[in-house]
Protein backbone atom coordinates (compact mmCIF):
# COMPACT_ATOMS: atom_id res chain seq x y z
CA UNK A 1 0.00 0.00 0.00
CA UNK A 2 2.93 2.30 0.43
CA UNK A 3 6.25 2.57 -1.33
CA UNK A 4 8.16 1.84 1.83
CA UNK A 5 7.36 -1.16 4.03
CA UNK A 6 6.92 -0.54 7.76
CA UNK A 7 7.05 -3.24 10.42
CA UNK A 8 6.80 -3.79 14.14
CA UNK A 9 10.23 -5.03 15.18
CA UNK A 10 9.74 -5.44 18.91
CA UNK A 11 7.79 -4.30 21.92
CA UNK A 12 6.83 -4.96 25.49
CA UNK A 13 4.53 -4.05 28.35
CA UNK A 14 5.05 -3.58 32.07
CA UNK A 15 2.72 -5.01 34.72
CA UNK A 16 -0.71 -3.36 34.46
CA UNK A 17 -3.03 -2.81 37.39
CA UNK A 18 -3.36 -0.46 40.34
CA UNK A 19 0.27 0.58 40.41
CA UNK A 20 2.08 2.30 43.26
CA UNK A 21 3.86 4.48 40.73
CA UNK A 22 3.44 7.91 39.18
CA UNK A 23 3.11 8.75 35.48
CA UNK A 24 6.83 9.60 35.04
CA UNK A 25 7.79 6.44 36.92
CA UNK A 26 5.67 4.37 34.54
CA UNK A 27 7.47 6.13 31.68
CA UNK A 28 10.88 5.20 33.09
CA UNK A 29 9.75 1.63 33.69
CA UNK A 30 8.50 1.11 30.13
CA UNK A 31 11.66 2.72 28.74
CA UNK A 32 13.86 0.32 30.69
CA UNK A 33 11.64 -2.62 29.74
CA UNK A 34 11.71 -1.70 26.05
CA UNK A 35 15.49 -1.60 25.81
CA UNK A 36 15.65 -4.98 27.60
CA UNK A 37 13.06 -6.44 25.20
CA UNK A 38 14.77 -5.14 22.05
CA UNK A 39 18.46 -5.55 22.92
CA UNK A 40 19.72 -4.43 19.51
CA UNK A 41 17.95 -1.08 19.85
CA UNK A 42 20.26 1.83 20.69
CA UNK A 43 18.89 5.12 21.98
CA UNK A 44 20.49 7.01 19.09
CA UNK A 45 18.62 4.80 16.59
CA UNK A 46 15.28 6.18 17.70
CA UNK A 47 14.71 9.30 15.60
CA UNK A 48 11.05 9.76 16.55
CA UNK A 49 8.79 9.21 19.52
CA UNK A 50 5.01 9.03 19.38
CA UNK A 51 3.26 9.03 22.74
CA UNK A 52 -0.30 7.80 23.22
CA UNK A 53 -1.65 9.47 26.33
CA UNK A 54 -5.33 10.20 26.77
CA UNK A 55 -5.70 12.41 29.82
CA UNK A 56 -2.47 13.19 31.66
CA UNK A 57 -3.79 16.73 32.19
CA UNK A 58 -6.41 15.33 34.54
CA UNK A 59 -4.87 12.08 35.73
CA UNK A 60 -1.35 13.41 36.30
CA UNK A 61 -1.86 17.22 36.17
CA UNK A 62 0.77 17.38 33.46
CA UNK A 63 0.71 18.65 29.89
CA UNK A 64 3.57 18.77 27.33
CA UNK A 65 3.98 15.09 28.08
CA UNK A 66 5.87 13.99 24.95
CA UNK A 67 9.20 15.56 25.99
CA UNK A 68 8.60 14.36 29.53
CA UNK A 69 8.19 10.80 28.26
CA UNK A 70 11.28 11.16 26.07
CA UNK A 71 13.38 12.31 29.01
CA UNK A 72 12.05 9.59 31.30
CA UNK A 73 12.74 6.93 28.66
CA UNK A 74 16.19 8.26 27.86
CA UNK A 75 15.36 9.29 24.30
CA UNK A 76 16.33 12.40 22.31
CA UNK A 77 14.15 12.41 19.20
CA UNK A 78 15.67 14.35 16.31
CA UNK A 79 12.85 14.11 13.78
CA UNK A 80 9.35 13.82 15.20
CA UNK A 81 8.22 14.09 18.81
CA UNK A 82 4.47 13.99 19.16
CA UNK A 83 1.69 13.09 21.54
CA UNK A 84 -1.44 11.54 20.12
CA UNK A 85 -4.75 11.86 21.94
CA UNK A 86 -7.83 9.99 20.85
CA UNK A 87 -9.22 8.93 24.22
CA UNK A 88 -9.34 5.12 24.33
CA UNK A 89 -7.60 4.87 20.93
CA UNK A 90 -4.67 7.17 21.80
CA UNK A 91 -2.22 4.26 21.65
CA UNK A 92 -3.23 3.06 18.22
CA UNK A 93 -3.05 6.68 17.06
CA UNK A 94 0.59 6.76 18.12
CA UNK A 95 1.31 3.63 16.07
CA UNK A 96 -0.61 4.95 13.07
CA UNK A 97 1.33 8.22 13.23
CA UNK A 98 4.66 6.39 13.49
CA UNK A 99 3.66 4.19 10.57
CA UNK A 100 2.71 7.20 8.45
CA UNK A 101 5.94 9.01 9.28
CA UNK A 102 8.11 6.00 8.40
CA UNK A 103 6.15 5.19 5.25
CA UNK A 104 6.62 8.80 4.13
CA UNK A 105 10.36 8.67 4.77
CA UNK A 106 10.26 11.22 7.58
CA UNK A 107 11.41 8.67 10.15
CA UNK A 108 13.43 5.45 9.98
CA UNK A 109 13.09 4.00 13.46
CA UNK A 110 10.34 5.20 15.78
CA UNK A 111 9.05 4.23 19.20
CA UNK A 112 5.33 4.31 19.86
CA UNK A 113 4.68 4.29 23.58
CA UNK A 114 1.44 4.47 25.54
CA UNK A 115 1.29 5.59 29.15
CA UNK A 116 -1.71 6.13 31.39
CA UNK A 117 -1.98 6.62 35.13
CA UNK A 118 -5.67 6.37 36.08
CA UNK A 119 -5.95 5.27 39.69
CA UNK A 120 -6.03 8.30 41.95
CA UNK A 121 -7.01 8.76 45.61
CA UNK A 122 -10.44 9.88 44.36
CA UNK A 123 -12.10 7.56 41.87
CA UNK A 124 -14.63 10.34 41.26
CA UNK A 125 -11.82 12.41 39.72
CA UNK A 126 -11.05 9.54 37.35
CA UNK A 127 -14.74 9.14 36.54
CA UNK A 128 -14.88 12.85 35.76
CA UNK A 129 -11.92 12.50 33.43
CA UNK A 130 -13.74 9.68 31.64
CA UNK A 131 -16.87 11.84 31.39
CA UNK A 132 -14.78 14.53 29.73
CA UNK A 133 -14.05 12.15 26.84
CA UNK A 134 -17.73 12.52 25.93
CA UNK A 135 -19.37 15.85 25.04
CA UNK A 136 -18.49 17.40 28.39
CA UNK A 137 -20.83 20.42 28.60
CA UNK A 138 -23.86 18.65 27.11
CA UNK A 139 -23.66 14.92 27.96
CA UNK A 140 -21.31 15.08 30.94
CA UNK A 141 -23.60 17.04 33.28
CA UNK A 142 -26.12 14.20 33.23
CA UNK A 143 -23.52 11.89 34.73
CA UNK A 144 -22.59 10.21 31.47
CA UNK A 145 -19.51 8.02 31.56
CA UNK A 146 -18.74 4.92 29.53
CA UNK A 147 -20.69 2.28 31.52
CA UNK A 148 -24.19 3.81 31.22
CA UNK A 149 -23.66 4.52 27.53
CA UNK A 150 -22.53 0.97 26.70
CA UNK A 151 -25.31 -0.32 28.97
CA UNK A 152 -27.80 1.37 26.64
CA UNK A 153 -26.01 -0.25 23.70
CA UNK A 154 -26.42 -3.63 25.41
CA UNK A 155 -30.08 -2.95 26.19
CA UNK A 156 -30.80 -2.14 22.53
CA UNK A 157 -28.87 -5.18 21.28
CA UNK A 158 -30.85 -7.41 23.64
CA UNK A 159 -34.09 -5.78 22.51
CA UNK A 160 -33.35 -5.90 18.79
CA UNK A 161 -31.61 -9.29 18.56
CA UNK A 162 -32.37 -11.20 21.74
CA UNK A 163 -28.77 -11.09 22.95
CA UNK A 164 -28.54 -12.39 26.52
CA UNK A 165 -26.58 -11.75 29.68
CA UNK A 166 -25.24 -15.29 29.34
CA UNK A 167 -23.80 -14.49 25.92
CA UNK A 168 -22.14 -11.35 27.29
CA UNK A 169 -20.74 -13.42 30.18
CA UNK A 170 -19.23 -15.83 27.64
CA UNK A 171 -17.05 -12.99 26.32
CA UNK A 172 -16.02 -12.07 29.86
CA UNK A 173 -15.22 -15.70 30.68
CA UNK A 174 -13.10 -16.13 27.54
CA UNK A 175 -11.07 -12.97 28.00
CA UNK A 176 -10.43 -13.48 31.71
CA UNK A 177 -9.41 -17.06 30.96
CA UNK A 178 -6.92 -15.87 28.32
CA UNK A 179 -5.69 -13.25 30.82
CA UNK A 180 -4.62 -16.11 33.10
CA UNK A 181 -1.77 -16.71 30.66
CA UNK A 182 -0.70 -13.05 30.82
CA UNK A 183 1.16 -12.15 34.01
CA UNK A 184 0.99 -8.44 33.13
CA UNK A 185 -2.83 -8.46 33.03
CA UNK A 186 -4.80 -6.51 35.65
CA UNK A 187 -7.44 -9.18 36.24
CA UNK A 188 -7.38 -12.93 36.00
CA UNK A 189 -10.04 -15.59 35.96
CA UNK A 190 -9.97 -16.10 39.71
CA UNK A 191 -11.23 -12.56 40.20
CA UNK A 192 -14.08 -13.24 37.77
CA UNK A 193 -14.93 -16.95 38.09
CA UNK A 194 -17.15 -18.33 35.36
CA UNK A 195 -19.95 -19.44 37.70
CA UNK A 196 -20.10 -16.08 39.50
CA UNK A 197 -20.21 -13.72 36.49
CA UNK A 198 -24.00 -13.48 36.41
CA UNK A 199 -24.16 -12.77 40.13
CA UNK A 200 -21.62 -9.96 40.23
CA UNK A 201 -23.01 -6.53 41.13
CA UNK A 202 -24.50 -4.32 38.42
CA UNK A 203 -22.42 -1.29 37.46
CA UNK A 204 -24.87 0.09 34.89
CA UNK A 205 -27.74 -2.32 34.16
CA UNK A 206 -27.63 -4.66 32.31
CA UNK A 207 -23.82 -4.51 32.63
CA UNK A 208 -22.28 -6.19 35.66
CA UNK A 209 -18.79 -5.82 37.02
CA UNK A 210 -17.52 -8.67 34.84
CA UNK A 211 -18.84 -6.96 31.71
CA UNK A 212 -16.70 -3.84 32.23
CA UNK A 213 -13.02 -3.10 31.71
CA UNK A 214 -11.36 -1.14 34.43
CA UNK A 215 -9.38 1.93 35.41
CA UNK A 216 -5.86 0.64 35.06
CA UNK A 217 -2.36 2.07 35.33
CA UNK A 218 -0.06 0.80 32.64
CA UNK A 219 2.34 1.38 29.80
CA UNK A 220 3.43 -0.42 26.63
CA UNK A 221 5.84 0.32 23.81
CA UNK A 222 6.63 -0.94 20.32
CA UNK A 223 9.41 -0.15 17.88
CA UNK A 224 8.54 0.43 14.23
CA UNK A 225 11.13 0.54 11.47
CA UNK A 226 11.36 1.18 7.76
CA UNK A 227 12.07 -1.86 5.62
CA UNK A 228 15.83 -1.21 5.25
CA UNK A 229 16.22 -1.14 9.05
CA UNK A 230 13.96 -4.01 10.06
CA UNK A 231 16.47 -6.86 10.07
CA UNK A 232 18.77 -4.93 12.37
CA UNK A 233 16.31 -5.68 15.19
CA UNK A 234 14.38 -8.85 14.46
CA UNK A 235 14.02 -11.96 12.35
CA UNK A 236 10.25 -11.88 12.87
CA UNK A 237 9.01 -8.48 11.66
CA UNK A 238 5.27 -7.91 11.59
CA UNK A 239 4.31 -5.70 8.67
CA UNK A 240 1.66 -3.00 8.73
CA UNK A 241 -0.58 -3.86 5.78
CA UNK A 242 -3.60 -1.64 6.26
CA UNK A 243 -5.19 1.07 8.34
CA UNK A 244 -8.64 2.55 8.50
CA UNK A 245 -10.44 5.02 10.70
CA UNK A 246 -13.90 6.54 10.81
CA UNK A 247 -15.54 9.20 12.93
CA UNK A 248 -19.21 9.94 12.55
CA UNK A 249 -20.50 11.85 15.60
CA UNK A 250 -19.57 13.14 19.03
CA UNK A 251 -22.64 14.20 20.99
CA UNK A 252 -24.73 11.19 22.03
CA UNK A 253 -27.80 12.72 20.36
CA UNK A 254 -26.14 12.24 16.99
CA UNK A 255 -25.31 8.55 17.45
CA UNK A 256 -28.02 7.07 15.24
CA UNK A 257 -28.30 3.31 15.79
CA UNK A 258 -26.56 2.11 18.93
CA UNK A 259 -26.17 -1.44 17.63
CA UNK A 260 -25.06 -0.91 14.03
CA UNK A 261 -21.50 0.40 14.27
CA UNK A 262 -21.25 2.01 10.86
CA UNK A 263 -17.88 3.52 11.73
CA UNK A 264 -16.34 0.13 12.41
CA UNK A 265 -17.75 -1.28 9.18
CA UNK A 266 -16.07 1.56 7.27
CA UNK A 267 -12.78 1.42 9.17
CA UNK A 268 -12.36 -2.36 8.98
CA UNK A 269 -13.37 -2.48 5.32
CA UNK A 270 -10.78 0.21 4.57
CA UNK A 271 -8.01 -1.50 6.53
CA UNK A 272 -8.75 -5.02 5.22
CA UNK A 273 -9.12 -3.64 1.70
CA UNK A 274 -5.71 -2.01 1.83
CA UNK A 275 -4.28 -5.33 3.05
CA UNK A 276 -6.18 -7.07 0.25
CA UNK A 277 -7.69 -9.65 2.56
CA UNK A 278 -11.18 -10.56 3.78
CA UNK A 279 -12.37 -11.04 7.39
CA UNK A 280 -12.22 -14.83 6.90
CA UNK A 281 -8.46 -14.57 6.24
CA UNK A 282 -7.75 -13.28 9.75
CA UNK A 283 -5.99 -15.66 12.13
CA UNK A 284 -6.56 -13.53 15.20
CA UNK A 285 -7.80 -10.15 16.29
CA UNK A 286 -7.26 -7.80 19.18
CA UNK A 287 -10.55 -5.92 19.46
CA UNK A 288 -11.74 -3.26 21.86
CA UNK A 289 -13.71 -5.16 24.51
CA UNK A 290 -14.12 -2.18 26.82
CA UNK A 291 -17.42 -3.92 27.60
CA UNK A 292 -18.58 -7.42 26.69
CA UNK A 293 -21.28 -6.02 24.42
CA UNK A 294 -18.59 -4.14 22.48
CA UNK A 295 -16.82 -7.35 21.49
CA UNK A 296 -20.15 -8.90 20.45
CA UNK A 297 -20.98 -5.98 18.14
CA UNK A 298 -17.39 -5.92 16.86
CA UNK A 299 -17.71 -9.52 15.62
CA UNK A 300 -20.71 -8.34 13.62
CA UNK A 301 -19.37 -5.03 12.34
CA UNK A 302 -15.99 -6.40 11.28
CA UNK A 303 -17.93 -8.99 9.28
CA UNK A 304 -17.09 -12.16 11.22
CA UNK A 305 -20.79 -12.98 11.54
CA UNK A 306 -24.13 -11.45 10.50
CA UNK A 307 -25.78 -8.65 12.54
CA UNK A 308 -27.38 -9.97 15.70
CA UNK A 309 -25.35 -13.18 15.82
CA UNK A 310 -22.39 -11.86 17.82
CA UNK A 311 -23.63 -13.36 21.08
CA UNK A 312 -23.92 -16.80 19.50
CA UNK A 313 -20.47 -16.32 17.92
CA UNK A 314 -19.13 -16.10 21.49
CA UNK A 315 -21.06 -19.01 22.99
CA UNK A 316 -20.29 -21.25 19.98
CA UNK A 317 -16.57 -20.85 20.66
CA UNK A 318 -15.86 -19.29 17.28
CA UNK A 319 -13.54 -16.68 18.85
CA UNK A 320 -11.45 -19.32 20.65
CA UNK A 321 -8.32 -21.21 19.64
CA UNK A 322 -9.69 -23.81 17.22
CA UNK A 323 -12.57 -21.52 16.20
CA UNK A 324 -12.89 -19.19 13.20
CA UNK A 325 -10.17 -16.90 14.59
CA UNK A 326 -8.82 -16.15 18.05
CA UNK A 327 -10.14 -12.92 19.53
CA UNK A 328 -8.26 -11.16 22.31
CA UNK A 329 -5.76 -13.87 23.20
CA UNK A 330 -3.81 -11.56 25.57
CA UNK A 331 -6.98 -11.21 27.69
CA UNK A 332 -8.53 -8.15 26.11
CA UNK A 333 -9.34 -4.95 27.91
CA UNK A 334 -11.54 -6.98 30.26
CA UNK A 335 -8.60 -9.02 31.48
CA UNK A 336 -5.64 -6.71 30.94
CA UNK A 337 -7.41 -3.57 32.08
CA UNK A 338 -7.70 -0.42 30.03
CA UNK A 339 -4.97 2.18 30.60
CA UNK A 340 -6.34 4.34 27.79
CA UNK A 341 -3.16 5.42 26.01
CA UNK A 342 -1.41 2.08 26.54
CA UNK A 343 -4.20 -0.22 25.37
CA UNK A 344 -3.65 0.07 21.62
CA UNK A 345 0.09 -0.42 22.06
CA UNK A 346 -0.43 -3.43 24.32
CA UNK A 347 -2.56 -4.99 21.58
CA UNK A 348 0.23 -4.43 19.04
CA UNK A 349 2.75 -5.99 21.43
CA UNK A 350 0.53 -9.08 21.49
CA UNK A 351 0.41 -9.15 17.69
CA UNK A 352 4.21 -9.00 17.54
CA UNK A 353 4.68 -11.65 20.24
CA UNK A 354 2.09 -14.00 18.72
CA UNK A 355 3.76 -13.84 15.31
CA UNK A 356 7.16 -14.46 16.95
CA UNK A 357 5.71 -17.45 18.86
CA UNK A 358 6.73 -15.82 22.11
CA UNK A 359 3.50 -16.22 24.08
CA UNK A 360 2.57 -19.08 26.43
CA UNK A 361 1.26 -22.14 24.60
CA UNK A 362 -2.21 -21.78 26.17
CA UNK A 363 -2.85 -18.67 24.11
CA UNK A 364 -0.60 -19.22 21.10
CA UNK A 365 -2.55 -18.78 17.86
CA UNK A 366 -1.66 -21.67 15.53
CA UNK A 367 0.34 -20.45 12.52
CA UNK A 368 -0.46 -16.78 13.04
CA UNK A 369 -0.13 -14.63 9.95
CA UNK A 370 -2.93 -12.07 9.60
CA UNK A 371 -4.08 -9.99 12.57
CA UNK A 372 -6.53 -7.14 12.99
CA UNK A 373 -6.33 -4.61 15.81
CA UNK A 374 -9.35 -2.47 16.62
CA UNK A 375 -9.91 0.37 19.05
CA UNK A 376 -13.04 2.36 19.51
CA UNK A 377 -12.98 5.60 21.42
CA UNK A 378 -15.47 7.66 23.37
CA UNK A 379 -19.02 6.47 22.80
CA UNK A 380 -17.95 4.17 19.93
CA UNK A 381 -18.13 7.31 17.78
CA UNK A 382 -14.63 6.75 16.41
CA UNK A 383 -13.25 3.43 15.18
CA UNK A 384 -9.59 2.80 14.40
CA UNK A 385 -8.36 -0.39 12.73
CA UNK A 386 -4.96 -1.72 11.69
CA UNK A 387 -4.15 -4.93 9.84
CA UNK A 388 -0.81 -6.66 10.32
CA UNK A 389 0.95 -9.56 8.61
CA UNK A 390 3.52 -11.69 10.37
CA UNK A 391 6.17 -13.24 8.12
CA UNK A 392 6.56 -12.18 4.52
CA UNK A 393 8.69 -9.35 3.24
CA UNK A 394 8.23 -5.64 2.74
CA UNK B 1 32.79 32.34 34.45
CA UNK B 2 33.07 29.14 36.33
CA UNK B 3 32.48 25.85 34.60
CA UNK B 4 29.08 24.25 35.16
CA UNK B 5 29.13 21.54 37.80
CA UNK B 6 30.13 18.25 36.33
CA UNK B 7 27.40 15.66 36.35
CA UNK B 8 29.98 12.93 36.72
CA UNK B 9 30.88 14.35 40.12
CA UNK B 10 27.67 12.82 41.40
CA UNK B 11 29.27 9.45 41.07
CA UNK B 12 31.50 10.11 44.06
CA UNK B 13 28.61 11.01 46.35
CA UNK B 14 28.06 8.60 49.18
CA UNK B 15 24.60 7.10 49.47
CA UNK B 16 22.31 8.88 51.91
CA UNK B 17 22.40 6.80 55.09
CA UNK B 18 18.69 7.09 55.70
CA UNK B 19 17.74 6.17 52.16
CA UNK B 20 16.01 2.99 51.13
CA UNK B 21 16.92 1.58 47.73
CA UNK B 22 14.54 2.63 44.97
CA UNK B 23 12.02 -0.21 44.69
CA UNK B 24 12.65 -2.38 41.68
CA UNK B 25 10.03 -2.79 39.02
CA UNK B 26 7.56 -5.39 40.18
CA UNK B 27 8.04 -8.77 38.64
CA UNK B 28 5.06 -10.41 37.02
CA UNK B 29 4.73 -12.71 40.02
CA UNK B 30 3.63 -9.75 42.16
CA UNK B 31 -0.14 -9.57 41.84
CA UNK B 32 -1.83 -6.23 41.31
CA UNK B 33 -4.05 -5.48 44.26
CA UNK B 34 -7.10 -5.53 42.04
CA UNK B 35 -8.81 -2.87 44.11
CA UNK B 36 -10.22 0.37 42.86
CA UNK B 37 -8.29 2.68 45.17
CA UNK B 38 -9.59 4.51 48.17
CA UNK B 39 -12.35 7.05 47.79
CA UNK B 40 -12.15 10.52 49.24
CA UNK B 41 -14.72 13.17 48.69
CA UNK B 42 -13.58 16.59 47.60
CA UNK B 43 -15.11 19.58 49.34
CA UNK B 44 -15.45 21.65 46.19
CA UNK B 45 -17.69 19.91 43.72
CA UNK B 46 -18.19 21.01 40.16
CA UNK B 47 -21.67 19.91 39.16
CA UNK B 48 -21.38 20.20 35.41
CA UNK B 49 -17.86 18.76 35.31
CA UNK B 50 -16.59 22.30 35.03
CA UNK B 51 -15.29 24.90 37.43
CA UNK B 52 -16.42 28.01 35.58
CA UNK B 53 -20.04 28.57 34.56
CA UNK B 54 -19.86 29.86 30.99
CA UNK B 55 -23.53 30.55 30.40
CA UNK B 56 -23.94 34.31 30.05
CA UNK B 57 -23.54 36.50 26.97
CA UNK B 58 -20.13 37.55 28.24
CA UNK B 59 -18.80 34.01 27.74
CA UNK B 60 -20.94 32.24 25.16
CA UNK B 61 -22.86 33.02 22.00
CA UNK B 62 -25.42 30.42 23.15
CA UNK B 63 -26.50 32.28 26.31
CA UNK B 64 -30.05 32.37 24.95
CA UNK B 65 -30.23 28.59 25.55
CA UNK B 66 -29.61 29.06 29.26
CA UNK B 67 -31.89 32.11 29.49
CA UNK B 68 -34.68 30.07 27.92
CA UNK B 69 -34.04 27.15 30.30
CA UNK B 70 -34.41 29.57 33.19
CA UNK B 71 -37.83 30.42 31.73
CA UNK B 72 -38.71 26.71 31.76
CA UNK B 73 -38.16 25.82 28.10
CA UNK B 74 -35.67 23.57 26.35
CA UNK B 75 -34.60 25.13 23.06
CA UNK B 76 -32.04 24.66 20.34
CA UNK B 77 -30.90 26.17 17.07
CA UNK B 78 -32.24 25.51 13.58
CA UNK B 79 -30.52 26.45 10.35
CA UNK B 80 -32.54 29.23 8.76
CA UNK B 81 -31.39 28.19 5.29
CA UNK B 82 -31.91 24.43 5.13
CA UNK B 83 -34.13 23.92 8.18
CA UNK B 84 -31.75 21.45 9.84
CA UNK B 85 -32.56 21.02 13.55
CA UNK B 86 -29.25 20.96 15.39
CA UNK B 87 -28.22 19.51 18.76
CA UNK B 88 -26.43 20.67 20.74
CA UNK B 89 -27.21 24.32 19.90
CA UNK B 90 -24.64 25.70 17.47
CA UNK B 91 -23.37 28.88 15.92
CA UNK B 92 -22.79 27.46 12.42
CA UNK B 93 -24.67 24.79 10.49
CA UNK B 94 -22.50 21.67 9.96
CA UNK B 95 -24.29 20.87 6.68
CA UNK B 96 -24.36 24.16 4.75
CA UNK B 97 -21.92 26.04 6.99
CA UNK B 98 -24.30 28.97 7.07
CA UNK B 99 -24.22 31.06 10.22
CA UNK B 100 -27.81 32.23 10.11
CA UNK B 101 -29.37 30.09 12.85
CA UNK B 102 -32.65 30.64 14.66
CA UNK B 103 -33.78 29.57 18.12
CA UNK B 104 -36.70 27.16 18.42
CA UNK B 105 -38.36 25.66 21.50
CA UNK B 106 -38.33 21.86 21.60
CA UNK B 107 -41.28 19.57 22.42
CA UNK B 108 -41.93 19.00 26.11
CA UNK B 109 -42.44 15.24 25.90
CA UNK B 110 -40.58 12.27 24.48
CA UNK B 111 -40.28 8.50 24.65
CA UNK B 112 -37.44 6.50 26.13
CA UNK B 113 -35.32 4.85 23.39
CA UNK B 114 -32.80 3.31 25.79
CA UNK B 115 -31.92 3.76 29.44
CA UNK B 116 -29.56 2.60 32.13
CA UNK B 117 -28.47 3.79 35.53
CA UNK B 118 -25.29 4.78 37.28
CA UNK B 119 -25.03 2.45 40.27
CA UNK B 120 -21.32 3.05 40.79
CA UNK B 121 -18.58 5.20 39.34
CA UNK B 122 -20.22 8.65 39.38
CA UNK B 123 -18.19 11.73 38.46
CA UNK B 124 -17.23 14.45 40.94
CA UNK B 125 -20.18 16.19 42.53
CA UNK B 126 -22.56 13.35 41.66
CA UNK B 127 -21.46 10.71 44.17
CA UNK B 128 -24.37 11.51 46.50
CA UNK B 129 -26.91 11.10 43.71
CA UNK B 130 -26.14 7.42 43.01
CA UNK B 131 -28.13 5.51 41.92
CA UNK B 132 -29.52 7.68 39.14
CA UNK B 133 -31.09 6.82 35.80
CA UNK B 134 -30.03 8.17 32.41
CA UNK B 135 -31.46 7.58 29.00
CA UNK B 136 -31.81 8.53 25.36
CA UNK B 137 -35.21 10.05 24.67
CA UNK B 138 -36.86 10.53 21.27
CA UNK B 139 -38.52 13.93 21.45
CA UNK B 140 -42.12 13.89 20.26
CA UNK B 141 -42.50 14.89 16.61
CA UNK B 142 -38.94 16.04 15.90
CA UNK B 143 -35.89 14.06 14.73
CA UNK B 144 -33.92 14.51 17.95
CA UNK B 145 -32.86 11.84 20.43
CA UNK B 146 -31.50 13.57 23.50
CA UNK B 147 -29.46 12.09 26.30
CA UNK B 148 -30.29 13.04 29.88
CA UNK B 149 -30.96 12.23 33.48
CA UNK B 150 -34.35 10.59 34.12
CA UNK B 151 -35.99 11.46 37.44
CA UNK B 152 -39.37 10.52 38.87
CA UNK B 153 -38.99 6.75 39.08
CA UNK B 154 -36.25 4.33 40.12
CA UNK B 155 -34.35 2.95 37.14
CA UNK B 156 -35.87 -0.50 37.53
CA UNK B 157 -39.35 0.92 37.05
CA UNK B 158 -38.54 2.54 33.70
CA UNK B 159 -39.20 0.93 30.32
CA UNK B 160 -38.28 1.50 26.69
CA UNK B 161 -41.08 3.38 24.93
CA UNK B 162 -42.28 5.06 28.09
CA UNK B 163 -43.30 8.73 27.85
CA UNK B 164 -41.29 11.25 29.85
CA UNK B 165 -41.51 15.03 30.20
CA UNK B 166 -38.71 17.51 29.66
CA UNK B 167 -38.06 19.85 32.57
CA UNK B 168 -35.57 22.50 33.49
CA UNK B 169 -34.21 22.74 36.98
CA UNK B 170 -31.99 24.90 39.15
CA UNK B 171 -28.84 22.95 39.85
CA UNK B 172 -28.36 24.80 43.10
CA UNK B 173 -25.82 27.44 42.19
CA UNK B 174 -28.11 29.65 40.15
CA UNK B 175 -27.55 27.75 36.94
CA UNK B 176 -30.19 25.73 35.12
CA UNK B 177 -30.01 22.52 33.13
CA UNK B 178 -32.52 20.12 31.59
CA UNK B 179 -33.55 16.59 32.53
CA UNK B 180 -36.42 14.19 31.96
CA UNK B 181 -39.13 13.16 34.40
CA UNK B 182 -41.08 9.91 34.25
CA UNK B 183 -44.68 10.01 35.54
CA UNK B 184 -44.86 8.74 39.12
Amino acid sequence: MSARGVALVGGTTIPWGVRSATWPELAQEIGAALFRAVPELRTEDVDSLFLGAAEPERFAFQSHVAPLAAEQMGLRPTRILQRTELACASGQSAIRSAYAAIAAGLSDVAVAVGIEKMNLPSMAEANTAMGCALDRPWDGPHGATAPPFFAMVAQRHMLEYGTTEEQMAAVSEKNHRFANTNPHAHFHEKKFPRDKLLRLPMVAPPLRLGDCSSMTDGAAAVVLAGEEFVRRYTDTPVWVRGTGQYSDFHNLANAGSLTDWVGLKHASREALGRAKIAPKDLDFAEVHDCFTISEIIEYESIGLCPPGEGGKFATDGRAEIGGDLVVNPRGGLLGCGHPLGATGIGQAVEVYQQCAHRVPAERQVPDPEWALVHNLSGSANVHSVMVYQGGGTA
Amino acid sequence: MSAPPSRTRAQVLAPSPASEPVPASPTPSVPADGGSGTTRTYEKRPFLLDFFPLETAKDTRLSRFFDRLREGHLSTTRCAKDGELLWPPRTACPKCHGEALEWVDLPETGRIYAFSAVLAGAPLGMEDQVPFAVGLVDLEGVPLRLFGRIEGRPWNQLSVGQTVRVESFDIGDGRFFYRFRAPT
